[in-house]
């Protein structure tokens, strides 16, 4: 997508793999199922990622320095001590509001072009 | 009961399958997180078996066998497309290395030739024919150096620093340039001093750009060493110093060379000793 020593700009637009992984982990660190689980409940659905989209993805925001490891690992009473937890770094936070502004200002446009009335309509091209 | 065996049993076999399936992926991303997709994996069926039975897995397989298609070919490109960049790193390192040794090479016996103005071949011809032949050889590696230099380090050098390197490859192809042609073309001294300027003194702010971005991971002082001989060279020419008639001092010629080649090997030997590091991340 863009090479890490460029500034947030130069990794949008983000695949929709890494923008919802960002989202997921928006509000915490997770491991690799706890992403996929929260992908798809936020997205009803529309959005299920597989293993090696999971990972894969994960490999390249890691090199990209967008997410990091945690180096916290859960209490293996609690849960399975294997499991790699990730988390957003400054990078990746930036980046993801970045493409969250760029995304509503698309919105905005389509709204003055009267493509989309908003929140909660339907398309007037649907 | 039959149901409850049942399913540990799919569950089990699925996995066993999918962890087979995992051969597919490249060995370095298998051994990274071959285990944490199969993981996430057995996740998936003992959820899905709760929600939907067989059919539940069934469906579970559709989707994760056209995730496995899928993915396993785009590991393999980014992979192959690593191990090219990777390949052309460390060669162009070594490929510098062998361009500084030749064109200092090359300087050193063209300075025992006696007769300049000769044409090549005449008087002392082993002299001229070394010099000229180390010269171009030295310049064509130092093109491929660079090249592999830029391809390995402009992701890490910032928009300034990946301006100069390419800078640098066009000084060099310049030079290169003007080498080639000068026994033919009035013009081509001028390209070949012109280049080698640019390109050297491109290598040297280059070298402020690695200190301060820390660029290599040691020796980020090595092309400021590459850079400045001749920049130097030109200056003291310009000046006169040593000189009444302007011309640079041989020990002034000789310091100007020496850093040069030092710096290159310097960089050449940084080049191939980090080409697994230098590959470019993207997201």
């Amino acid at each position: 997508m863009a090479e890490a020593a460029q500034g947030p700009e130069g990794f949008l637009p983000l695949t929709p793999a890494v923008f919802h992984i960002l989202l997921a982990l928006a509000d915490g660190e997770k491991h690799g199922y706890a992403i996929m689980q929260e992908v798809e409940d936020v997205t009803e659905g529309q959005v299920q990622m597989g293993p090696g989209t999971l990972y894969g993805s994960i490999k390249r925001m890691l090199a990209a320095g967008l997410i990091e490891e945690s180096d916290d690992r859960p209490d293996p009473t609690l849960d399975d001590e294997r499991r790699r937890y990730y988390r957003q770094t400054g990078l990746g936070r930036t980046v993801l509001r970045r493409e969250t502004e760029r995304m509503a200002e698309l919105m905005a446009l389509a709204r003055r072009k009267h493509v989309w009335a908003g929140i909660g309509s339907r398309s007037i091209l649907t | 009961m039959r149901g409850r065996t049942a399913a540990p049993a799919t569950i089990d076999l699925s996995v066993r399958i999918y962890t087979w399936f995992l051969a597919a992926y490249p060995a370095r991303f298998r051994t990274e997180y071959g285990l944490h997709m199969a993981q996430a994996f057995r996740d998936l069926c003992r959820r899905d078996f709760q929600r939907g039975g067989f059919a539940g897995m069934l469906t579970l397989w559709a989707r994760t066998s056209l995730d496995l298609a899928r993915t396993t070919v785009e590991e393999h490109i980014e992979r192959g497309l690593d191990m090219n960049r990777e390949k052309f790193v460390r060669w162009s390192g070594w490929a510098l290395m062998a361009g500084a040794v030749l064109f200092a090479a090359g300087l050193i016996i063209g300075s025992f030739d006696s007769y300049d103005m000769d044409p090549i071949g005449g008087v002392d011809a082993f002299y001229e024919i070394g010099q000229v032949a180390g010269l171009l050889l030295g310049h064509l590696l130092f093109v491929i150096g660079l090249l592999g230099l830029r391809t390995g380090y402009a992701g890490r050098s910032g928009s300034l620093g990946a301006g100069l390197l390419l800078l640098a490859v066009f000084g060099g192809v310049v030079s290169l340039g003007g080498l080639v042609g000068m026994s033919s073309v009035e013009a081509g001294w001028l390209a070949w001093m012109g280049g080698y300027l640019a390109m050297t003194l491109a290598l040297a702010v280059f070298g402020i750009v690695a200190v301060r971005r820390r660029v290599f991971s040691r020796w980020n002082f090595a092309p400021i060493l590459a850079g400045v001989g001749i920049p130097f060279l030109f200056g003291i020419g310009m000046v006169g110093v040593d000189s009444v008639s302007g011309q640079a001092p041989e020990w002034g010629a000789f310091l100007a060379v020496v850093l040069t080649s030092v710096g290159l090997i310097l960089i050449g030997y940084r080049m191939q000793a980090e080409a697994g590091r230098t590959g470019e991340v993207a997201a």
